[in-house]
This record gives structure tokens, sequence and C-alpha cells, in this order.
């Protein structure tokens, strides 16, 4: 029964000229986003790696000098692209694409893509991710919205329950049939966005194809969600006309409105500090240590003390290599903890916003799926902290092994000899690997577990309204 | 009589209860985006304000100190000269790319050519996303849901009904008695869009911007009536009040959500943006070369400025920084114009195509008049190029020569005036943009005109 009923509303919708219009401008949009997306972020992740191996050799020819210059003149790394940002873009456009590593300082990625880009920018983005957040449920609305609601106002439903049909067979059969429906959509735009990936140069690394199996889940639950919703609305109103007005309301709601209230909603619970509030702070640790009682100058004084008396001498000059670089070691060692507290203070608060952001998500699942699909795309905050973590890493191997060389192999005393080529081929290449799924999958799970929810309940409450479907 | 139809219509609609809902939650919306306007206007004053006394508290102390001895110009460069965009015009009216685009920036003679740290503020990158609930976006994206809400159905719903022979029987053109009704129905959102513009220059806009406030009533209510000639058109051949619904509901996803993004992203594959790390890293090897040449392009450099030689012909390391720098300057001048230019030719496409939808040509009109917009920003990137210049004309000689900064120079050190775009040249961005808007809406309305000519009164009806 359930089959006859599916397949009867399969043809249904298949033969409706303004659903046949919707869809197809549904899917070549989704196809242009995919297509041009996929130029641009090959072209991106070629630019950063050649931006990245022309500065590695700018750094290897930068000639000979003083180690501790050459960790001033220091070296810039570059973000590589996630592939799946071929997929969703996330906040790519909005964080630094580039960081400046030198000695004595932590600094923020510079240049956001987005500050080099139009002012259209800010009106969206055209992704695959957007067009199945936003424009896919308005199709799962124009499917779905006369469904139940349009055969009543007909006087069909009547006719049909007369003839024996269960009411939860007649919803569950439409369900099926409006999902195999938009699912014959659907699918071949996934197709052809795995097609992208595979012709993607390393469009393998960390692990995207997994990551693209479940953002097909996410991107499953949350239209098959949204299926159920607009299916039990349909139910319920007594006319298609009141079942439409309903769900644009929730629509607009869910892709317009949520995504703004909620993000203020969350700056004014927590705010973001203010850029010199938090720098101004950093600063003062790093001169009066992080719990504001114990002086940079003494703290370095009480451990020339400490590294005289474990070398058994009385004065500096007697120490068997350069204590200016071990002094630099230490206090690099010392800074690196306020660095690391006041980074992860705000990164942890910037985290936290957007969690605040993802479970507002039980309201309108949109924001649900928008942070699983770009921790799953590795487009998403914690993957550019993984990031930035990295690169501040390879910062400090880099100044300790420049410092470690002007401790061991200059004479004491003053800032030392000159380096040249053969020290700076010693500091690696930066190179980042991306989070493994497992990351991704952590970062997702809240906004995953939003849209199983919604699923759930959605579906719940879809057979809970089946059987007492009104024939008027 | 036709007076007599507009309070008519007026009066139905007080009548309907959705209609006051709609109109209580449209006021809301505009409430709520001025004042989350407002408070993204405050945070930002409050930064310019702290840098602006900052920077004056350093001034006195500097002029405080000159009066008693000179200074060595190398102390004072390092401080560096701080530039910052004053507050916008309008800001509550749209927060534009004022949380995004730098709005101070300090020039340091020593950094003059390393790549420019574009961050001025710290932002959640998810809320850059998203964007802001201001005023615009209430303007823009929702104003005309809660317009179309209700003049949806201007003769649609009478055709299906039968009733509109009865309604055309009472003696007006159908074109007159559909705008008449279309007007009456659309004037409570238009006075709400337009009291909430005139309240965000009241409650924040500075002085002078009576023009500007004008403006920008002016594109609210173009906007507004672009959306009502559309429903119009649409109603003059929909055939049921539920088809011209939906046609008005895919208009507007068409127009406010697709064509704008549509609109960037070909500007983005057309004209693409240069690679800002390939810029960077220019830069470094740039400066790489200069340096190993640090002192060879000093001779030369003295050779062809003996004015500029210091006393004892020693140059040091401060003059040997500054003649690298200078030299990585014009190395990289070339890459940087090509990177600059190329991101004006982005903008001034979306500029020339920004009439594929009126919801990009009122953001852009409402931005500039807000103060908030590209060119605005764009303007002061530009005039901090200028202070860099300035910067480096003023400290360069004096640090050559190694001269003492005195009372006498105090006024000459360079300082950051921004200076506004002309006025000409925003208006007329913003003019262009409101009669693209009238344009189109004009061409609506003849649209709908024609196909309600009384000549196919018969075929109306049916």
């Amino acid at each position: 029964m359930i089959s006859a009923i599916a397949r009867k509303e399969f043809l249904d919708v298949w033969r409706d000229g303004r659903f046949r219009i919707a869809a197809a401008v549904v899917v070549v949009l989704l196809g242009v986003a995919l297509l041009l997306a996929w130029q641009q972020v090959q072209r991106a992740r070629a630019e950063r790696a050649a931006a990245a191996a022309l500065e590695r050799e700018n750094w290897l020819n930068q000639g000979e000098k003083n180690s501790h210059s050459a960790g001033h003149y220091g070296v810039y790394v570059f973000k590589p692209l996630a592939p799946l940002a071929v997929f969703d873009r996330g906040l790519e456009p909005f964080v630094g694409s580039t960081v400046f590593l030198e000695a004595h300082r932590q600094n923020q990625a510079a240049f956001l893509p987005a500050q080099d880009a139009t002012a259209m920018r800010r009106f969206g983005e055209l992704t695959a991710a957007t067009g199945l957040q936003l424009l896919a449920p308005l199709l799962v609305v124009l499917l779905t919205f006369g469904a139940l609601a349009g055969e009543r106002e007909r006087g069909t439903l009547r006719q049909v329950l007369s003839l024996g049909v269960r009411p939860r067979d007649l919803v569950l059969g439409k369900a099926i049939g409006l999902g195999v429906a938009l699912a014959v959509l659907l699918v071949p735009v996934a197709l052809f966005g795995a097609v992208a990936l595979a012709n993607l140069p390393e469009g393998d690394a960390g692990g995207s194809w997994l990551r693209f199996a479940w953002l097909g889940g996410a991107y499953a639950l949350y239209l098959a969600a949204i299926l159920a919703v607009c299916l039990a609305v349909s139910a319920v109103a007594s006319t298609a006309r009141t079942a439409l007005a309903t769900l644009l309301v929730c629509w607009a709601a869910n892709a317009v409105l949520a995504p703004r209230l909620a993000s203020d909603f969350a700056q004014r619970v927590l705010p973001t500090p203010k850029l010199a509030e938090f720098e101004t702070a950093m600063h003062k640790a790093v001169q009066e240590g992080l719990d504001g009682h114990s002086p940079r100058q003494q703290q370095l004084q009480e451990f020339a003390q400490q590294t005289l008396k474990k070398h058994g001498k009385t004065r500096i000059e007697e120490l068997p290599f350069n204590f200016n670089g071990l002094v630099m070691l230490e206090s690099e060692r010392l800074a690196g903890e306020v660095f690391d507290h006041h980074f992860a203070k705000l990164w942890d608060r910037l985290e936290a916003q957007d969690r605040i952001v993802t479970w507002t998500g039980l309201v309108a699942p949109l924001l649900g799926l928008r942070a699983a699909s770009m921790a799953l795309a590795g487009t998403d905050f914690t993957q550019h902290r993984h990031f930035s973590v990295a690169a501040e890493q390879h910062r400090r191997d880099f100044v300790r092994v420049l410092n470690e060389e002007m401790m061991n192999n200059t004479a004491g005393g003053h800032h030392g000899g000159v380096a040249g080529r053969s020290l700076w081929e010693k500091l690696p290449a930066f190179r980042y690997d991306p989070p493994p799924p497992a990351h991704a999958l952590r970062a997702a799970a809240p906004g995953l577990m939003v849209l199983f929810l919604w699923a759930a309940g959605a579906w719940t409450a879809l057979l809970l309204v089946a059987p007492r479907l009104k024939p008027n | 009589m036709t007076s007599h139809l507009f309070r008519l219509e007026l009066r139905l609609l007080a009548r309907e209860r959705a209609a006051w809902v709609l109109l209580g939650l449209f006021a809301l919306a505009l409430a709520y985006g001025i004042s989350n306007g407002s408070r993204l206007a405050q945070r930002q004053s409050e930064v310019a304000t702290a840098i602006a006394q900052d920077s004056e508290q350093f001034q006195t102390q500097l002029r405080n100190h000159l009066a008693q001895q000179s200074v060595d110009p190398k102390a004072i460069a390092g401080r560096g000269t701080a530039a910052v965009l004053p507050p916008a015009p309008l800001p509550l009216l749209a927060a534009g790319q004022s949380d995004l685009s730098p709005g101070h920036e300090t020039v340091v003679l020593w950094k003059l050519a390393a790549p420019a740290d574009t961050r001025s503020e710290l932002e959640n990158p998810s809320h850059l996303l998203a964007g802001r609930f201001d005023l615009a976006f209430v303007l823009v994206w929702l104003y005309p849901l809660f317009l179309l809400a209700l003049v949806y159905d201007l003769m649609a719903g009478d055709r299906e009904a039968g009733t509109l022979r009865l309604a055309l029987a009472q003696g007006i053109a159908p074109w007159r008695w559909m705008a008449r009704r279309a007007l009456a129905r659309a004037l409570p959102m238009l006075t709400l869009a337009a009291f909430a513009t005139l309240a965000a220059g009241f409650f924040g806009g500075s002085d002078g911007t009576g023009t500007r406030l004008a403006l920008a009533l002016a594109v609210v209510l173009a906007y507004g009536l672009f959306w009502v000639s559309l429903a119009l058109a649409v109603n003059a051949v929909a055939r049921s009040a539920a088809s011209a619904a939906t046609a008005l509901g895919a208009a507007w996803v068409l127009l406010v959500l697709v064509a704008p993004t549509l609109l960037n992203v070909t500007v983005e594959t057309l004209y693409p943006t240069p690679s800002r790390p390939e810029l960077v890293a220019a830069g470094r090897k740039a400066s790489g070369e200069a340096e190993k040449r640090g002192g060879e392009l000093l001779n030369t450099f003295y050779r062809d400025h003996p004015e500029l030689a210091p006393p004892g012909q020693q140059a040091d390391f401060a003059a040997q920084h500054l003649t690298v720098q200078s030299e990585v300057g014009r190395a990289i001048e070339p890459v940087r114009q090509k990177f600059d230019a190329q991101l004006a030719r982005q903008q001034t496409a979306v500029g020339r195509w920004r009439f594929l939808s009126p919801a990009i040509a009122a953001h852009e009109a409402l931005t500039d008049l807000a103060g908030t917009g590209y060119w605005r920003h764009r303007a002061f990137r530009e005039q901090v190029g200028g202070l860099r210049q300035a910067v480096s004309d003023f400290f360069t000689p004096r640090i050559h020569k190694r001269e003492s900064i005195t009372m006498a120079d105090f006024d000459k050190l360079p300082r950051f005036e921004f200076r506004e775009e002309p006025a000409g040249v925003w208006m007329g961005r913003v003019v262009t943009s409101l009669t693209g808007m009238l344009a189109l809406a004009g061409a609506l309305g003849a649209w709908a005109w024609r196909n309600l000519r009384p000549a196919r009164l018969g075929l109306l009806s049916t």
C-alpha cells in the first residue's frame, strides 16, 4: 500500500511543471556553485603553495646574518585551503590566510580574503552548501505544502480515506514518494561534488572522503527533518494556502533571521574582547608574569642565579656557552606560557560563542547544520585554531633553533656571530597537516546532535499527527 | 471617488488582524536593527576615541618635551602615527564593511614596507559570516517580505473569487483601482520604514547629514516602490492569489538571496581576486634582496643625495634600514598597484551590475549613505597610503642627516586627517542607484498598466 502511494506521489510531483522549473533552477545553481568553487579553490591552493615555496626561497637565501636578526626577519606561513572548501567555504573568507612568525611575538593570522573582496560578499556566498541549506528547503516546501492540505481542500482526502487506506500509510507513502523525488534531484549533485573532489590535487587530504560521507549524512538528516515538518504542517493545516504561508514564515525564520539573531545573541551573552584590551593584557602578562607578581626581570635574574649554581660558576662569563642565548630561550618559554594562556582564553571564548549559536539550532535547524557542515568540511573555527596552533608550534621550534645556535655556537657575552645558509636549512619548511576526520567529527558533534534531534522529533511528530488525519 | 477608494482600502486593512501583527513585527525588527547598529557604532567609536586620546596625549608630552630640549627623530618615529577613520556620518543605517575593513592603523616608519596587518579589531569570524542584524538588513531583506505579505493580493484574489467584475463595475479604470489599492496597503509599511530611517539619523547621525538622510529616505521609498510595482505587475496577470504569492516569493528569493551571490561569484570569476599571499611573498623577496645589498644601496643613495649624507659619512643602522625599505617599496609598488587596480575593477563591475537586483542597488546606496560602504573604506586605505609617504618624507631626511627634532618641527610632524569623499562622488553613485530603482519600478508599473488597459478588460475579469 505504502509503495503504491509513494509511486503515485512521486509521479505527481514529477509531472508538476512548477516543481520542475524550481528544481531545475536549484540543481543548476548547485552545479554552477560547485564548478566555480572547484576552480576558485584550486586556484587559491595553487597560489598559497606558490607563495609558500617563494617564502621558503626567501628564507634560505636571506644571506649571512646574525641568528637573532633572522628571528626578526621571520617567516610567513600560509594556510592551505581544505579540499572540501569546494563544497562549503565556511569561515574561510573571514579568517586570516597568512601568519607572520617572528621572535618574541605570537601574531594572529592576517589578511582575511573577504577584506579583499567586494561588498557583495556580505550577501552570503553561493556555494553548494548554502544552496542546500537555503534553497533546498524551499524546494521541499514547494513539494509538500499541498500534499495533504491540498487533498483535503479538494475533497480527495475524504475519498482516499474512505477506501480504507490507513492514514499513517498515506502519510508515510507520501513522505517516501516526496523524499525519493528529492533524492533523485540531489544525489546526482552529490555525485558531481564527488567527481569535483576526486579531481582536486590532494583532494583526499585529511580524510576527505570520510568527511564527505558524513556531510552527506548531515544534509540528509536536515532535509529529512524539514520534509517531516512540512508534511506535518500540511497534515494539520486546513487549506494548502495556510500550509504554504506557515511554511514560508518558518523557512524565512530559519534561513534569514536565525543566523543573524543567534550570532548577535551569542555576542551579547559572551562579548568578544576588544583588540586593544586583549593586547594590553597579554603585553602586561609578558612583563609581569601571568600572576601579575613575577616581573620578567626578576624571573630572569633568578634564572641566572640558578644556572650559575647548576654549573658551579660565579660569573656568567665563565659559563661554557653564550648565556644570552639561554636567556633568549628562557624568555621565549616564559612568553610562550603567556601567549598560550591568552590565546586559549580568546579562542575558547569564540568557540563558546559558536557553541551557543549551534545549540540555538534546536530552534532553527539551519544553525546546527551550518556548524556541522563547516566542521566536516574543515572550514570552521576549530580547524582554523588547529592551524594557528600548528603555526605557533612552528614558530617556537624555529626560534628555539636560532636561540640554541646563539647559545652554543657564538662567543659569550654578546649577541653573537653570523650564521648562514647551513643554519637556515636546519629549519624545516612549514608543513601543515590538516586534522584527522576524528577532529572534525568531534567539532561537528553538537551540530550533528541538533540535526539528529530535529529529525527524530520531526518524524515522531509526523507519526503522531498522521493517525489523526482529518478528512476536512 | 478615488480618495474614497483609498480610504476604504485603508479601513479594510485596519480590520485585518494579520496586518497589525505584521506591522508590529516589522516595527520590532526595525527597532532591534537600530539598537544593534547603535551597539556596534558605540563600540567602534570607543575604540576610535581611545586611539585619538592616546595620540593626543603623546602630542602633549612631546610638545612639553620639545619645549625643553630637542629629540632624536628615531625616538619619535618608533611610536608611529595613528590614522583613524572618523565615525561614519549615519552609522545606525548600515554596519556595512565597518566590522570587516580596518577603521584604524598605526603607521610606523620602520615598518613602511612590511605587509600591513589588515586586522584592526577582534571579531568572531562566524559573526562576520552571518552578518549583522542592522537596519540595512531589515530594510533590504525583510522590508520587501513584509510589504509583499500585505500587497501580494491586489487583484488576483478578486479574479479567483469572481468579485473582480463587481469591483470593476465601480467605474474606475482597473489600473487606477489597483494602484490606489496597492498604495493604501503599502502605506503603513512604507511609513514605518521611513520613520526608522529618520530615527537612525536622529539617534546616531552626526551634524550636517541632512542630505544623506534625505537621500536614504528616497532610497528606502524607491526600494519599497519597486516591490509594490512588482506586486502590481504580477497581479495584472496572476490567475489566483496563491500563484501571485508564489511568484512574488520566488522573485524575492531570486532578487535578494540568489542574484547578489551570483553576481559575487561571477565577478570573482571574471576578475579573480589577486593573491594576497603572493603579494606578501613577493614583498619579502624584494626586501631580502634589498637587505643583502643594503650597504651598497646606501652608498648609491648618498652618491645621489649628497645633501642627505650624515656629517661623518658613516652610515648607521637606521639609515641603512630606511634605504633598504625605500628600495623594497619601489620594487613592490607595481605589484601592489596591480593588486589594488584589480580590486577596484571588481567593485566597479559590481557597481555596473548592481541593477541586476534592486536589493544590491539599495544595499550599496544605504551603506554609501551610512558612510560604512566599500568606497569610504577604500578612501581611508588610500589616504593611509598618503600618510605612509608623509611619514617617510618627514623622518627619512632628518634621520640621514642626524638632525634633531625641535619645537619648530612640531607642527610639521605628519598627522592624519581623513578627507571625506567629495559629496559629488558618493551622491553620484547613490543617485544612479536611486534612478535605477525608480526606472525598474517604472518599467514594471508600465507593464502592469499595459496589461490593465480598458481594452483588455474582458480578458481581465475571466
